[in-house]
């Protein structure tokens, strides 16, 4: 009996392929240095007004302007870039022209220019004097230092993520998806509709929280051509950087903690909804 | 699935079809008749244009010369819908993010609404059709939860669901393993047999065209080398590349004078013209050779490199002067004349089919 005893399976929790430990070790001691500790020192900071004043400065006019505005252009910026992006992505895989190479190339500029340079060609172009703002102007609209500016400027530095996110996967979409469609009578738009957008939605869902969140945090560009007036177009990292410049330490980290809060949670509805897509479709 | 009407039943003609991908020629003049109902084989090696022909007649390339006629009528004057092709591609294109109910659906689905079909007979519709290719009870299941040979028959059904005119299948059976093929063969000969739906399929398996097929289509380089029932082209291939794609042929150089082929030491009559001398080719199969003890001719006299029994016939490998041989003899025969490795004897052609040398 002993030796049936030794001869039954015992559950092995090791795993086939090393170095579980390690790496998880790696990538959380990684992970705490760069994002974790941070946050916690900024919660830290931020406690020091208190729960009232973490309330006070929730409630006042100027701070929910501020998020509205910055929260409302980030949304908007987002969409804006899931539509152009998807068609950037969609002509740069499907066509072959001359100048592809190079147009593939002008997406990432947005990646690698700094915000600030960014910031004042848009300015300069979207004054009341400048090329494109005289023709807005003309027609009654005010770009430059007015919220359609601010979005302008977050839409330039979102492009790349729903490109560089849906290129790929369009990439790997097989055409004869789309033959097959047209071939049992769907038109065109049912067979972009009914046959490619599934299949790219949680591309779509990945691009379009990429560009928003770095919309959200966007301070470089958006503050030349922005105007900054409090309350209509002042962001919220700016009222984060005016208070730094008063010594409000407390009131900076507490904005700041609220600012990650309701990114967060925006984030997190994203990320499940694209949980929800990604689990309809095939495992 | 009900047997479709009479109307449903076309000709399909292509009319000297031509088609560059650049500087590659994938058709060269391609002429070919389908008769309604019938089980054609598109045969040929990769690159042969078997592919792309049957993608022109599905509408899917356009030739640039050349015509496709259903049933009479200019395949580009009808479009892509109101062709009623089936398609069934070699990696199924089915919907990932769809059911398999779904996916067979989505032919009726995306009919407008004045064809389309009630919800309700949409759904009798797939489960008829589910059962048809041995499904039923997977309709709920998504394309990633079925195995290979259950995939390609989901695309089957999703083809058969738009009651089409013609089903062309493009290596249908290419991306499965041997078994699954085996199998899904011979459904589908059956399948055939029950719908009688004219049908196209493409292969580069010899095996596969001749067990399914009415009459095969042998490709090669973007032209018909011949057609015929599966009988016909083993029986008479009718030019070099055929005997050479079906295999298994010897190939001899040989010389002929006035018509008369000497094959190895044997004296053959041929096909070709009386007049004719010079060099040519015979292509000849195993069991058409014999062999004898030596009897003193040189021409005729082998060495005898290895005898593998294969029950009652024994292969056997020949070392000629013309060259190597393969041989498929009764293996009584071998003892009889007695007949070993290493030993010499002389061979007799009962048969052969000969060529011009082409260069």
């Amino acid at each position: 009996m002993t030796l049936a005893l030794d001869t039954t399976p015992r559950v092995r929790r090791t795993r086939v392929l090393p170095g579980f430990r390690l790496t998880l070790g790696i990538t959380l001691a990684w992970l705490s240095a760069i994002v974790l500790i941070p946050m916690i020192a900024l919660v830290s900071r931020a406690a020091g007004v208190g729960f009232d004043g973490l309330i006070a400065t929730a409630t006042d006019p100027r701070v929910l302007a501020s998020f509205r505005i910055t929260f409302g252009a980030s949304l908007i910026a987002a969409a804006i870039n899931l539509v152009f992006g998807s068609l950037l992505a969609w002509a740069l895989v499907r066509w072959r022209f001359p100048g592809r190479r190079l147009l593939d190339g002008f997406v990432d500029l947005p990646f690698a220019l700094p915000t600030a340079v960014a910031g004042i060609a848009l300015t300069t172009l979207w004054a009341k004097h400048g090329l494109l703002g005289s023709i807005a102007e003309a027609q009654g609209w005010r770009v430059a230092f007015a919220p359609p500016g601010i979005a302008i400027a977050l839409v330039f530095i979102g492009l790349p993520f729903v490109v560089r996110t849906v290129q790929p996967v369009l990439e790997e979409l097989e055409p004869e998806l789309e033959e097959a469609a047209a071939l049992l009578g769907a038109s065109r738009l049912q067979t972009i509709g009914r046959v490619v957008l599934p299949e790219l939605i949680p591309a779509l869902l990945t691009g379009f929280t990429l560009a928003f969140a770095r919309a959200v945090g966007e301070y470089g560009s958006v503050i030349f051509i922005a105007g900054n007036r409090p309350g209509q177009t002042e962001i919220v990292p700016l009222l984060i950087v005016t208070k730094l410049e008063q010594y409000d330490y407390a009131g900076a980290a507490a904005l700041a903690v609220l600012m990650l809060a309701v990114s967060f949670v925006m984030l997190l509805a994203i990320n499940l909804l694209q949980t929800w897509a990604t689990r309809r479709h095939a495992r | 699935m009900a047997r479709p009407d009479g109307d449903r039943i076309v000709t399909i003609e292509a009319l000297g079809l031509e088609k560059r991908f650049g500087a590659f020629a994938a058709l060269r003049g391609v002429d070919l008749k389908v008769e309604p109902g019938e089980l054609l084989a598109l045969l040929g090696p990769s690159g042969s244009g078997k592919t792309t022909l049957l993608r022109t007649i599905a509408g899917l390339e356009r030739a640039d010369c050349g015509q496709v006629l259903y049933e009479g009528i200019d395949a580009d004057t009808i479009s892509l819908r109101d062709r009623r092709v089936g398609f069934v591609f070699q990696h199924y294109a089915l919907f990932r993010h769809m059911t398999i109910a779904d996916n067979i659906a989505f032919g009726l689905k995306v009919r407008p609404r004045r064809g389309r079909p009630p919800r309700a007979e949409i759904k009798a519709r797939v489960e008829k059709l589910l059962e048809l290719v041995q499904l039923q009870g997977l309709g709920g299941r998504f394309p990633a939860q079925l195995s290979g040979g259950q995939r390609q028959r989901v695309a089957l059904a999703r083809a058969l669901a738009i009651e089409p005119r013609v089903l062309l299948l493009d290596e249908p059976f290419g991306a499965l393993d041997a078994r699954v093929r085996k199998e899904l063969r011979r459904w589908l000969r059956r399948l055939h047999e029950e719908i009688h739906v004219t049908t196209i399929f493409v292969t580069h398996d010899q095996d596969e065209a001749f067990e399914l097929a009415d009459r095969v289509v042998v490709m090669n380089d973007g032209k018909i080398e011949q057609i015929g029932s599966p009988a016909e082209i083993y029986d008479q291939p009718a030019t070099e590349f055929v005997y050479e794609f079906l295999g298994g042929a010897n190939r001899l150089p040989c010389r002929v004078e006035a018509g008369v082929a000497l094959i190895a030491g044997t004296r053959l009559a041929t096909d070709l013209p009386r007049d004719f001398s010079g060099e040519a080719i015979a292509f000849v199969r195993p069991h058409e050779i014999g062999v004898t003890r030596p009897n003193g001719h040189l021409d005729d006299l082998a060495h005898v490199r290895s005898i593998l029994p294969i029950g009652p016939d024994a292969r056997l490998d020949l070392e000629h002067q013309s060259g190597h041989i393969e041989a498929l003899v009764p293996r009584e025969a071998l003892d009889a004349a007695g007949i070993g490795v290493g030993s010499r004897c002389a061979v007799r052609i009962a048969r052969a089919r000969v060529f011009r040398a082409s260069s």
